[in-house]
């Protein structure tokens, strides 16, 4: 949506993805996705449970399969990419979990573990890529003497230090993070994050950054997309979103957020409302919400 | 502790002392001190491992079952409604029982692993009513359904026939709440009772726990790692670390005015909605050095 889309790192258009479940019936957990990311941009993407956002996620790494639209990453449509072809265009993007645990194999060094896409992608080997190793180590804010040590051997905000340092072992230029901090303590959180802050600047990373933490987003983004059911509701810069939100929805999670301030508890009138089911029924679907522009690069949903 | 309410009930409810629980030779809370007035919601808050649920575990005796928790040492003194005090610390299992569910409830994080997935919400929670005030199924279900009402399940007719996987994570916490409060306890304790729910359904649960606080008048102690909903719903907060109590006081007090350099870190490390006003491009979290690592 940016008016210098040449010049942007991801571009993705009319993205959908519709998962079947029992009795005909559909998820339609993303539905016409259209966004961009600038070479050194974070673009948060914000939403609450089963809105798509992590779906997203999987879909811009190609971890799973559109069921239409498509994903342009460094000029290169991922879609058509062939297994090898593929393969190499990995390199380009990383992706980093929720739970550092689940996601490192307890049975092997962590060196080993940010070690082994080099050796993959037969980019380093042995001693060479110990010492790609160590680096990385030493650039997350770990030592290279930790590199012999296992899994359990690390706290959490330690473990996704070492996560992190793996998704950047093939010098990626786009780093998807999804729910990459939520499972810290927010000392630990607010460590990491500032280390994701200090790669991007060092590193010129471009950050999709998924997460259901608006205080969080508020920190980190440059640009934030809200997504409800699958669309975006609102997409725009940061202070836009934040300071003058347009989009029912995106008022009603901000309002929601806890105030870390008693001063400014509020009565909060009691919404009983839910989020509704993204399941459709065979032959219907959900509508195709429309965005306007309501300022420069800002976004809104045409609501009724 | 200027800013407490004056109706506060000056006598404790709950008085721990000294309270020291060990897992084998790690000591998961060592020697907390503090009290728990009726009406009021204190907040237990600290980072994974402070000891905060092994606290609230602890007061329910359930910190023995089933592990290697052991109560070595303190006095945690209940007063019953008939103005009797026991040490709870000293009771056993069958005494606890009358306690337990009755005098003082819990929920937990996740209210699906709390809900028995076979049964309907309602008869659980008419269950639980029959099984603490000798009442037959009729009345239990009768007190169910009043108890759906006061936490604000839609429906409530409707919903006693669901089963725990036909509801939404926010509605199973309701019926966990209803399930908690339906023997009138004079203590709630909630361990992270929001932490699993999204934000706007957070902001439901933690706006009903503030409306029954007024309804029912029972002491809640809130155990959270979330200075947010501390702000939110607390009057006093105890700010726990390495198993120690390292500071408390009045919500006030510990958010403006800290003492210890531990909650001033956790402080500096909240993220803050609002704190980006007017800047451009992100910025890292101005961490107060002594941050804990």
């Amino acid at each position: 949506m940016s008016s210098d889309s040449a010049g942007n790192l991801v571009e993705v258009r009319g993205l959908c993805k519709v998962f079947p479940t029992g009795g005909g019936n559909k998820v339609h957990a993303v539905e016409h996705v259209d966004l961009d990311i600038a070479p050194q941009e974070t673009l948060a993407v914000v939403g609450e449970s089963g809105c798509g956002k992590s779906t997203l996620a999987h879909l811009v790494m190609r971890l799973l399969e559109p069921t239409a639209g498509s994903i342009m990453l460094d000029g290169v449509d991922i879609g058509s990419l062939k297994r090898r072809e593929l393969r190499q265009h990995r390199r380009k993007a990383q992706i980093i979990f929720q739970d550092p645990f689940a996601s490192l194999d307890p049975r092997r060094p962590v060196g080993q573990a940010v070690a082994e896409p080099l050796l993959v992608h037969g980019v380093a080997r042995g001693a060479d890529a110990d010492d790609i190793v160590a680096e990385l180590f030493t650039l997350v804010g770990l030592t290279p003497s930790m590199m012999r040590q296992y899994p359990h051997q690390f706290s959490g905000g330690q473990r996704q230090r070492i996560c992190i340092a793996r998704a950047l072992t093939l010098e990626p230029k786009l780093v998807v993070a999804d729910e990459a901090v939520s499972a810290l303590d927010v000392s630990i959180q607010a460590q990491v994050i500032n280390l994701m802050m200090e790669l991007q600047r060092d590193l010129g990373l471009s950050y999709l950054f998924i997460s259901h933490d608006l205080a969080v987003v508020e920190r980190v983004s440059h640009r934030v997309a809200v997504m409800y059911l699958g669309q975006i509701v609102e997409i725009g810069p940061r202070s836009a979103i934040f300071e003058n939100p347009q989009h029912s929805y995106t008022k009603r999670l901000l309002d929601a957020v806890p105030i870390a301030d008693p001063r400014q508890r509020r009565e909060r009138p009691l919404i009983s409302g839910e989020i509704p089911s993204p399941v459709w029924a065979p032959g219907t679907s959900p509508e195709r919400v429309e965005l306007v522009e309501v300022d420069t690069g800002h976004f809104a949903a045409r609501e009724d | 502790m200027a800013e407490q309410q004056d109706a506060v009930d000056p006598e404790p409810i709950l008085s721990v002392r000294d309270l020291r629980v060990t897992f084998g030779s790690f000591t998961a809370v060592d020697g907390s001190t503090f009290d728990l007035f009726p009406g009021e919601t204190l907040a237990v808050v600290g980072e994974s491992g402070s000891g905060k649920s092994v606290t609230s575990l602890s007061i329910m005796r359930l910190v023995e079952l089933g592990t290697r928790g052991k109560i070595e040492d303190g006095e945690m003194l209940f007063r019953l409604p008939d103005g009797e005090v026991v040490d709870l610390a000293q009771l056993n299992e069958s005494e606890m029982r009358e306690i337990r569910g009755n005098q003082i409830s819990m929920i937990f994080q996740e209210p699906l692993t709390s809900l028995n997935p076979v049964y309907t919400t309602g008869n659980q929670v008419a269950e639980a009513v029959m099984l603490h005030q000798q009442v037959d199924r009729d009345v239990a279900t009768e007190r169910a359904l009043e108890m759906f009402r006061l936490v604000r399940i839609p429906d409530p007719e409707q919903r006693l026939a669901q089963f725990p996987h036909e509801m939404s994570g926010g509605m199973r916490q309701r019926v966990m709440i209803a399930m908690a409060l339906s023997c009138d306890p004079t203590v709630l304790i909630a361990d992270e009772p929001t932490t699993a729910l999204d934000v706007t359904i957070q902001a439901q649960i933690l706006g009903l726990m503030r409306d029954l606080r007024e309804t029912t008048g029972a002491a809640v102690m809130i155990i959270t790692h979330d200075m947010g909903v501390v702000a939110e719903v607390a009057d006093r907060v105890i700010v726990m670390n390495q198993a120690k109590i390292v500071e408390s006081g009045s919500v006030y007090d510990i958010f403006e005015n800290p003492q210890e350099d531990y909650t001033r870190a956790l402080l500096s490390a909240v993220p803050r909605l609002g704190s980006m006003t007017g800047l451009a491009d992100p910025a890292p979290f101005p961490l107060v050095d002594s941050a804990p690592s």
